[in-house]
């Protein structure tokens, strides 16, 4: 039984995939990715990370971001072959139960991923202009809310993706601090257990570090991303670069935050409690200037990733019950997908509002990311190999070594996530 | 009936034997269509008899498909022994669940 | 898959999937599918086979999940034979507004988002 929707659209595929590219696209698409790539959690976890344990965990960062390079390549691959985007899919493979508990965890995780990065928004706010954060949480959950309801999707996908690159003054002002290179490489090809920590804390953390890499919303994101833009198989080219280059890059700047806070923090004994601490080594290389691109970019990327979590708590209650999604349609046509980014955001306004802090949220919202990495996976890969889906695109014998490869260490990482969160007592 | 009250019926032979349970119904698209743009009528050709698990969504045992190979490994062996039972070798349905009429042919479970 | 006696497995090919009205506009996802009757207890050899009869969506689902069952009064409905085409998704040859289905979708299309503003726009 061949898909009619799959083989319809399979079948336009042949021939010209590369007819597509066109050289301005493919910039804005790989810019894009890396700017888009960072958000509150790798911001924090990073600069947490690199304070404690200097470059010694670097080798997560680089396992973290081949795992969603793979994973957001195969996931885009089936939304634009079979149209399906994760969570119709997950529906679909798993039954009702299976898929509503993997629903609950998804929907939680990603509830508590978007009030991160709406304080994270806040947060940013509250460098910039000194007034305090909480004051900034409306302002900043009604303007994500604004560019939800009005902003066209390209445009949203491309300007916080672009204003997110003056991050790259992470690596500018590692140059600029002119650090001791051999010591940090040695840190970072040779990694061990710093003094004064404990094995259970450095695992922690390098769970974390998985988590924030590979969040779960970047793949209901970037699959119904590519369903919102109608992406077909000829598509699939650029899509495929703008992952396998921009998410490397985006990789790199996350290096560049560990960097900047093992050179800074780290002997100076400071520990990241707060946002102003993961900017404070780039102030202090590059002076008020840096401190400027840095908080426009710290602003662009959580707003950009509240954006893309609030939009991933309606493309995932409303592809579970079937309902219609989407920003390509007008909101009353999609109505009751826009009510649950409506509540998402107010329940999100909500939390903050208790005081709760932020940068501890985020904190467990990328532990938790890591537990609920298994329940997107490995139904996507399920797909990914099914012909009544994907027609000729199933996955080669290449990238499902790879896959399965990805699949015993998120599977490990997802189970020892918990234990190790009690034994270390949340990295404390 | 709705389809849900026949999954995960428990199956028994005429001799009250049970055989395992219902986790999927086949179904063949050959009746007359009821309207012009309308899809062929469905008409059940038979359950799908799993003797050691209640559920499946993946089908990896009806179908050629060995990738990703311990998904589908791990799929097979969950049903292993599974069978087609035909309509017409149904003798009864009733609350303790279904009965096969004495005789019955166990067919090959893959889709055609 | 459309083409006359192919066989699909229910559970496999077509509870879950998603239904598509004749515009393309998401209208459910099948939760379960309602058969023709046959006879209660033993079945006289030669009885012709059930056929379905409907989609079924809504409260359906919380009893597929948990068991029971909803009175036949209460399940939503959508016909067999307003089905077109059956592959990772379904095609209906109606549009959804005229379904039952639908009418929480209405409820908040006309009570909530319709009347914020620009809700009725294309984004720009």
């Amino acid at each position: 039984m061949s898909g009619k929707g799959s083989g319809s659209l399979a079948d336009q595929a042949t021939g010209k995939s590369s007819a597509n590219l066109s050289i301005l696209g493919v910039a804005l698409g790989i810019l894009t990715a890396i700017g888009g790539f960072v958000d509150i959690g790798d911001l924090v976890t990073n600069a947490v990370v690199g304070s404690r344990f200097g470059l010694s965990l670097v080798w997560v960062t680089v396992l973290g971001v081949v795992g969603i390079c793979i994973f957001a390549q195969i996931s885009g691959r089936v939304a634009a072959v079979s149209g399906r985007a994760t969570f119709e899919i997950i529906r679909e493979r798993l039954g009702p139960r299976a898929s509503l508990l993997n629903l609950l965890a998804s929907f939680f995780i990603n509830l508590m991923t978007l009030t991160a990065e709406v304080g994270g928004v806040a947060l940013a706010l509250q460098l910039a202009s000194s007034v305090h954060y909480l004051a900034w949480v409306p302002v900043a959950g009604f303007a994500v809310w604004l560019v939800v309801w009005r902003v066209k999707f390209k445009i949203l996908e491309n300007v916080t993706g672009l204003l997110g690159l003056t991050l790259i003054v992470f690596a500018v002002c590692l140059f600029l601090l002119n650090p001791d290179w051999n010591h940090l490489f040695n840190q970072a090809t040779r990694p061990a257990v710093p003094e004064g920590e404990a094995p259970a804390t450095y695992w922690y953390y390098a769970v974390a570090l998985f988590g924030a890499a590979m969040t779960p919303y970047e793949v209901f994101f970037f699959s119904s991303g590519a369903v919102e833009e109608k992406w077909t198989v000829k598509d699939l080219s650029q899509s495929r670069l703008n992952v396998l280059v921009g998410f490397p890059l985006g990789g790199f700047l996350s290096v560049a935050i560990a960097a900047c806070a093992a050179v800074v923090l780290l002997p100076a004994g400071i520990g990241v409690t707060s946002l102003s601490q993961v900017v404070l080594p780039v102030a202090e290389a590059g002076g008020k200037l840096a401190l400027a691109f840095v908080i426009v970019g710290v602003l662009a990327a959580t707003f950009g990733a509240a954006l893309e979590t609030t939009l991933s708590s309606g493309y995932t209650l409303s592809q579970f019950f079937g309902w219609s999604w989407g920003k390509f349609r007008r909101p009353v046509r999609a109505a009751r997908f826009h009510l649950v980014m409506i509540l998402c955001l107010l329940v999100g306004m909500g939390v903050l509002a208790t005081g709760v802090d932020p940068i501890k949220v985020t904190e467990y919202s990328v532990v938790f990311s890591a537990v609920a990495l298994p329940l997107t996976y490995i139904p996507i890969l399920i797909v990914a190999n099914d012909p009544d889906y994907m027609g000729r695109h199933v996955n080669g014998r290449l990238l499902n070594f790879t896959a399965l490869v990805f699949m015993v260490i998120i599977l490990l990482a997802a189970l020892a996530a918990i234990p190790l969160m009690l034994l270390s007592g949340a990295g404390a | 009936m709705i389809l849900s009250d026949l999954l995960t019926a428990k199956v028994f032979d005429d001799a009250g034997v049970r055989l395992g349970r219902v986790i999927d119904g086949r179904f063949a698209l050959d009746g007359r269509p009821e309207a012009e743009a309308s899809l062929a009528q469905a008409r059940l050709v038979g359950l799908l008899v799993s003797p050691h698990s209640r559920g499946s969504y993946l089908g990896y045992e009806r179908r050629d498909l060995n990738a990703p190979w311990p998904i589908a490994k791990l799929e097979r062996w969950r049903h292993r022994g599974s069978f087609l039972v035909l309509w017409e070798d149904l003798h009864s349905i009733d609350d303790d669940g279904v009965h096969l009429r004495a005789g019955f042919t166990r067919h090959d479970i893959r889709l055609g | 898959m459309t083409s006359a006696g192919k066989m699909f497995d229910a559970v496999m090919h077509l509870l879950d999937r998603q239904v598509l009205d004749v515009d393309k506009m998401p209208v459910t996802v099948v939760d379960d599918v309602e058969l023709s009757d046959i006879p209660s207890g033993r079945i006289p050899p030669g009885t012709p086979a059930p056929v379905i009869t409907n989609l079924l969506a809504g409260s359906v689902l919380g009893t597929r999940m948990f068991g029971g069952r909803p009175p036949s009064s209460r399940l939503n409905r959508i016909r067999w034979r307003h089905v077109a085409e059956l592959g990772t998704a379904l095609r209906l040859n109606i549009r959804g507004d005229q379904l039952d289905v639908l009418w929480t979708e209405r409820w908040v299309r006309n009570r909530i988002i319709g009347r914020i503003p620009g809700g009725r726009h294309d984004p720009e």
